[in-house]
């Protein structure tokens, strides 16, 4: 053996051994010699050994009671917000009993196949209680029994709610079906993947879309201690070759937290599209993600919900140019041209100091209404040579790409038409 | 010939004033005429579906070649094959026709298409695409590398009928994510390796670890799937497909293609210079007939080394010709051109609108350009097998075709010259690859353990897979559970290996004096001694000076000056041996083989006065040294041979020696000049003795050292022969090396050395 370590090491120009570090690794005085029999230290933070058919893991049940909260939010409330998830899928009524709540814990990164997911996070509701089972194998061997539980587990529900899981977790359990010989089409979920509405709104308003972030700003979850989760891979290496349970017991805090800010996110989403935002959850603080909410439902069909926020940003205050703008072309779209153009006059006005990138296309889409919807060729041009003075000014400073002078070309043909315009109504 | 013009009617003619022109048949040293070959064919199969028969027929073709034929029989018999066929003989037939007639029979069957380039994957799911079309049954081809836009790739891995990449896609992209491919791998059927001589050296030892990967995962969704190879001429058809996929396969190599009369022209510029040996440029040899041929309207096609050689010929040729021809129509090609720039010269040249095209080995392969009826070569190829490859590009069914080997001044092309028996009577070179290679295998291996769990028993190449798996378990990227081994680490291996290895790399030469231009490149391997910070660099006989060599980027600062010295630097190489594997014995000589350390490392440069030579001064070289433990082979000459000479009469003769072999070497390789390298020692630390070595300039080696070992009796014999019939007098840079760095003698002194290199069986 040592010959072919050897013969590398030359290869490779090394001479220096790593004979210390071997030795570390052959250190596994907790390793479990036989698996039916457990460490009793797994035993203080409540996991069992589990079988069936396929072979034996680990198995973690935690129960929380109704009366839970974690964060702003009561668990139980997932009852009455499940209701309001059916909005992803429209075509079915969604109930808290049909959505399993799933997070993987892997060994690396990206959805090839040599990923394995060391630990899978299950979260349900039970009667008044909500569940977390978190599996785990001891070594690779196990994983199809886990899997087989998994596999088995997964009839029980409609809905698949993650965050990421969509490109991630969900891809990734498929492919260790795969791997692991138990077919390929096990089960077809309807995904609650929360990190697309959260991006939808938290896009801009927050640093990051990062579960930990968005739980800590929204959902008033405070994680102490806790171990990030690109720390699991090196600890459960680190417990392959130590085989102490301890070295674990952060990692399953960190998924057990996980799932519980992921039952959370599917209350948020749930009230916000049943329309009880008043009543569970505060209206956002910043304009922008007002606005963001309301397109967002809008987008899930909720058209109806989406007024109120709308008003709200409009009347905001504290509204940027950028936030009116995304609003009024929304209005535009939709064709309320009143609150369209009084948004444009105000981003127009808001940065009356300092006119940028926001105002000028504010002016220019003033210029258009004018010119195409009141035929209003005075009002019109004065818009469109406040644009024009601006943009030159501010064009000045910068660089002229090909798109800056394309749009500098297009106002002074809007200019120019516009005059022609207003000078054949005064013939 | 028509008196004003000067223009004759056709090839034919022109050939034959050629044959009268003084000025030019003074430097031909051999004229060989390849008689004409009529067609052999067979009938198009039995059973071959209707709707495939009809989408030949409507192409032309209603009978096969027999190579065709043959083929297409031995994969039917459920045989592994490799067809050796030359340029333009219907190649493509011999796998299309067995995987197109195996899918029209099931539908739910798929194939795989390997080929080294993008661009010639491109080019055969164009044709590909057009016999489906042309049958209407839905069979879908398409192109999977980095250029397939993501939005499409999930239909592609669902229902591409034949799906068509290269190894590095293979090998980074779709065996890692096998699980996504589960369509193609539980239905495939047929592998197809096109241009598999590609696949030798490193790059082909990485490919067979790709293959064997391959295998693997059909393995694990239960297909075994057949593989269908082809490969230009070269000497072990056979056995290299079968190294390259592991199995035993079924040779087809009678071809039946037919072929208009060809003309071998070897041509060698005149001596400006006997006292030195020197000859007139190959470059403007080339130019001149190239010339002749273009004014004369025949469409010709020249092949360069390098890409500056290429421009360099491109813009003389361009100039020549401006009156007559407009620029377009002589067009250059090589790697570096954009895809659509090489697509729309590809069509150019099959419609004969382009004349005239300049190329290094880009246009060797397949790419289907059509039939041309003359090529120059500007310089000897390099290899037996890319002459005739590229040779092969000129020559229509019909008519007559030639091609002109111009020499350069380089002792293998001096060699070749005048040696054209050589040349044609031997058989091409032998692919080499070494698929076991440790480092190249352990590399795979990691791939193939994140692909899938490693299985006690399994085997994956010659060594051990226990050993294998023991060292993968310390180096902490794999775990052991039960009797399997999985990969467990968060790395993703694929991404960090590369299978064409990083030594190809070349240092790019930037010229600051006006603005900034490219200049030219160096080898990796040469860089440390050529162009270190100060070296005097000489491009086409300017001199630069380096100002600055940015080791990691592979770039070199020059600027233009005027200076009475050159620079030449030390390179201090400490050679040692580790293991001998095998040894042989006759009379005094004794050569062995085995495993070598060598530390290079570039010490300090003189500044040596042009004319006098005198030393003028000396600066030192910071650059990192470098260790290569590699494979090596290395004879050693006897201790009385050794005293008959005094030490600088021997470190002449070693030096002669082995500047000569250096070049001869690729006579029995496949492979770059730059893979093998050669040092003498007048008393090596191993044996003593004076000694030359040999070795792979690879970690690890990869097969080079090891062949010439085996053949080490008819290379000295080659040696020698160049050196006799070499005509300058005491020694020049196309035999033994310039008699600055040789000695006066340096040429009598390495033929009678050599007189005693040779074993005696």
């Amino acid at each position: 053996m040592s010959g072919l370590r050897n013969r590398m090491n030359r290869l490779r120009g090394e001479t220096a051994s790593n004979d210390a570090l071997i030795a570390e690794a052959e250190d596994h005085s907790f390793v479990d010699e036989e698996s039916d029999r457990l460490s009793p230290v797994w035993e203080t933070f409540g996991v069992k050994l589990y079988s069936n058919v396929e072979g034996s893991f680990l198995l973690r049940k935690t129960v929380y009671p109704v009366s839970f909260r974690h964060g702003h939010h009561a668990i139980m409330e997932l009852r009455k917000a499940a209701s309001g998830l059916s909005a992803f899928h429209p075509s079915f009524q969604a109930s808290a009993e049909k959505v399993l709540f799933l997070d993987l814990e892997t060994t690396g990164l990206g959805i090839g196949a040599g990923n394995i997911p060391f630990m899978i996070g299950l979260g349900y509701v039970l009667d008044e209680q909500f569940v977390i089972e978190q599996t785990l194998i001891r070594h690779p061997a196990e994983e199809r029994a886990m899997l087989a539980y998994l596999a088995e587990k997964l009839q029980h529900y409609n809905y698949l709610a993650t965050y990421n899981g969509k490109t991630f977790d969900w891809p990734l359990v498929q492919n260790r079906f795969i791997m692991n010989g138990l077919g390929r089409k096990i089960w077809e979920p309807h995904h609650l993947d929360f990190l697309h509405p959260a991006r939808s709104i938290w896009r801009n308003t927050l640093a990051s879309c990062k579960l930990s972030r968005v739980e800590e700003e929204r959902l008033g979850i405070h994680r102490e201690d806790d171990v990030p989760g690109s720390m699991a891979p090196q600890l459960y290496f680190q417990y392959l070759a130590d085989g102490n349970p301890s070295t674990l017991e952060g990692v399953y805090r960190h998924n057990e937290t996980d799932m519980l800010s992921l039952a959370c996110l599917a209350i948020r989403f749930g009230h916000l599209l049943n329309g009880d935002i008043h009543q569970y959850i505060r209206l956002p603080d910043e304009p922008e993600e007002m606005v963001r909410t309301g397109l967002w439902l809008e987008k899930m069909g909720r058209t109806e919900l989406s007024e109120l926020l709308f008003d709200s940003a409009m009347r905001a205050e504290t509204a940027k140019p950028s936030t009116l703008l995304m609003l009024a072309a929304r209005d535009k779209k939709a064709g309320n041209w009143m609150r369209a153009v009084l948004l444009w006059q105000k981003a127009v006005i808001h940065s009356f100091s300092n006119v940028g990138a926001d105002a000028l296309e504010a002016s220019i889409e003033l210029a258009m209404y004018y010119e195409h919807k009141l035929k209003d060729y005075e009002s019109a041009l004065s818009h469109a040579n406040f644009a024009f003075e601006h943009a030159f000014n501010h064009f000045k400073l910068a660089r002229l790409d090909s798109k800056k002078r394309a749009e500098l070309e297009s106002l002074r043909n809007r200019i120019a038409r516009l005059k022609r315009k207003q000078d054949k109504l005064l013939l | 010939m028509n008196r004003f013009t000067g223009k004759t009617s056709g090839l034919e003619e022109w050939l034959q004033h050629v044959r009268q022109n003084a000025e030019i048949m003074d430097n031909v040293t051999h004229w060989r005429t390849i008689a004409p070959r009529e067609a052999r064919t067979a009938p198009l199969p039995d059973g071959l579906h209707h709707a495939w028969k009809e989408a030949l027929r409507s192409r032309g073709i209603s009978e096969l070649y027999t190579h065709q034929a043959a083929a297409y029989r031995a994969a039917r018999e459920g045989n592994h094959v490799v067809a050796v066929t030359p340029t333009a003989s219907g190649k493509t037939l011999c796998y299309n026709l067995p995987v197109m007639q195996s899918l029209l029979e099931n539908e739910e069957g798929r194939a795989l298409y390997l080929f080294p380039t993008k661009a010639l994957a491109q080019d055969q799911v164009a044709e590909l695409q057009a016999l489906a079309d042309l049958m209407d049954v839905g069979l879908k081809t398409h192109t999977y590398d980095g250029d397939t836009p993501p939005t499409v790739r999930s239909a592609i891995r669902n229902a591409g009928h034949i799906v068509v990449t290269n190894p590095d896609m293979l090998h980074s992209a779709i065996l890692p994510h096998h699980t996504k491919w589960v369509k193609l791998f539980e239905n495939i059927k047929y592998i197809v390796i096109d241009e598999v001589h590609a696949y030798r050296g490193v790059f082909g030892s990485h490919v067979a670890n790709v293959i064997r990967r391959l295998k693997r995962i059909c393995r694990f969704y239960g297909s075994t799937p057949q593989f269908i190879c082809a490969s230009a001429t070269i000497d072990n058809p056979k056995e290299h497909a079968e190294r390259l996929i592991g199995e035993k396969v079924t040779l087809v190599d009678n071809n039946g293609a037919p072929m208009g009369e060809k003309h071998f022209v070897f041509y060698n510029p005149p001596i400006v210079n006997k006292q030195l040996g020197i000859r007139r440029s190959s470059v403007l040899e080339t130019r001149k007939l190239a010339g002749l041929l273009l004014k004369q309207g025949i469409q010709t096609i020249v092949f360069a080394r390098s890409r500056v050689r290429v421009e360099l010929l491109l813009t003389y040729l361009q100039e020549l010709i401006r009156d007559k021809l407009n620029n377009k129509s002589i067009r250059g090609y090589r790697g570096g051109y954009l895809p659509k720039l090489r697509r729309e010269i590809e069509r150019g040249l099959r419609s004969g609108e382009i004349r005239g095209v300049v190329s290094t080995n880009a246009l060797e392969l397949g790419i289907d350009i059509g039939q041309l009826q003359a090529c120059v070569l500007n310089g000897y190829p390099g290899t037996i097998a890319s002459t005739w490859q590229q040779s092969g590009r000129a020559g229509r069914r019909q008519e007559g075709s030639v091609t002109f080997m111009v020499a350069s001044s380089n002792p293998l092309d001096q060699y070749m010259i005048q040696n054209p028996d050589f040349f044609f009577n031997r058989p091409p070179e032998r692919a080499l690859i070494h698929p076991d290679n440790l480092l190249v295998l352990i590399d795979h291996v990691k791939c193939a353990a994140y692909e899938l769990p490693f299985d006690a028993g399994e085997q994956f190449g010659s060594e051990s897979l226990e050993d294998m798996m023991e060292f993968l378990v310390e180096e902490k990227v794999l775990h052991k559970a039960g009797s399997r081994w999985f990969w467990m680490a968060q790395s993703f291996p694929a991404h960090n290996i590369s299978l064409r290895t990083a030594a190809q790399e070349n240092f790019v030469i930037i010229d600051n004096t006006n603005g900034s231009r490219v200049l030219g490149e160096v080898d990796r391997f040469s860089a440390p001694t050529l162009i270190h910070e100060e070296a005097i660099y000489i491009h086409e006989g300017v001199q630069y000076q380096v100002e600055k060599l940015d080791y990691s980027e592979k770039k070199a600062y020059v600027r233009e000056v005027s200076v009475d010295y050159y620079t030449d630097a030390n390179l201090a190489v400490e050679l040692k041996v580790l293991y001998v594997d095998k040894e042989r014995v006759s009379g005094d000589l004794i050569r062995q083989y085995g495993e070598l350390a060598i530390n290079a490392k570039p010490t300090i440069f003189k500044k040596i006065k042009l004319r006098t030579h005198e030393n003028i001064g000396s600066g030192p070289i910071h650059l990192p040294e470098e260790e290569l433990h590699t494979s090596g082979y290395w004879f050693s000459f006897s201790e009385e041979a050794a005293a008959r000479k005094s030490k600088n009469e021997m470190q002449y003769a070693l030096l002669g020696i082995a500047n000569v072999l250096v070049h001869i070497a690729p006579l029995y390789l496949m492979c770059d000049p730059f893979d093998i390298r050669v040092v003498p020692q007048v008393k090596a630390v191993h044996t003593q003795k004076p000694t030359i070595y040999f070795y792979d300039r690879y970690p690890g080696g990869i097969g080079l050292s090891e062949r010439l070992f085996e053949v080490h009796d008819d290379l000295i014999r080659q040696a020698k022969s160049l050196i006799r019939s070499c005509t300058c007098l005491s020694g020049c840079p196309a035999c033994v090396g310039p008699i600055e760095e040789v000695g006066l003698l340096g040429k009598k002194q390495a033929l009678e050395l050599l007189n005693e290199a040779e074993g005696l069986g």
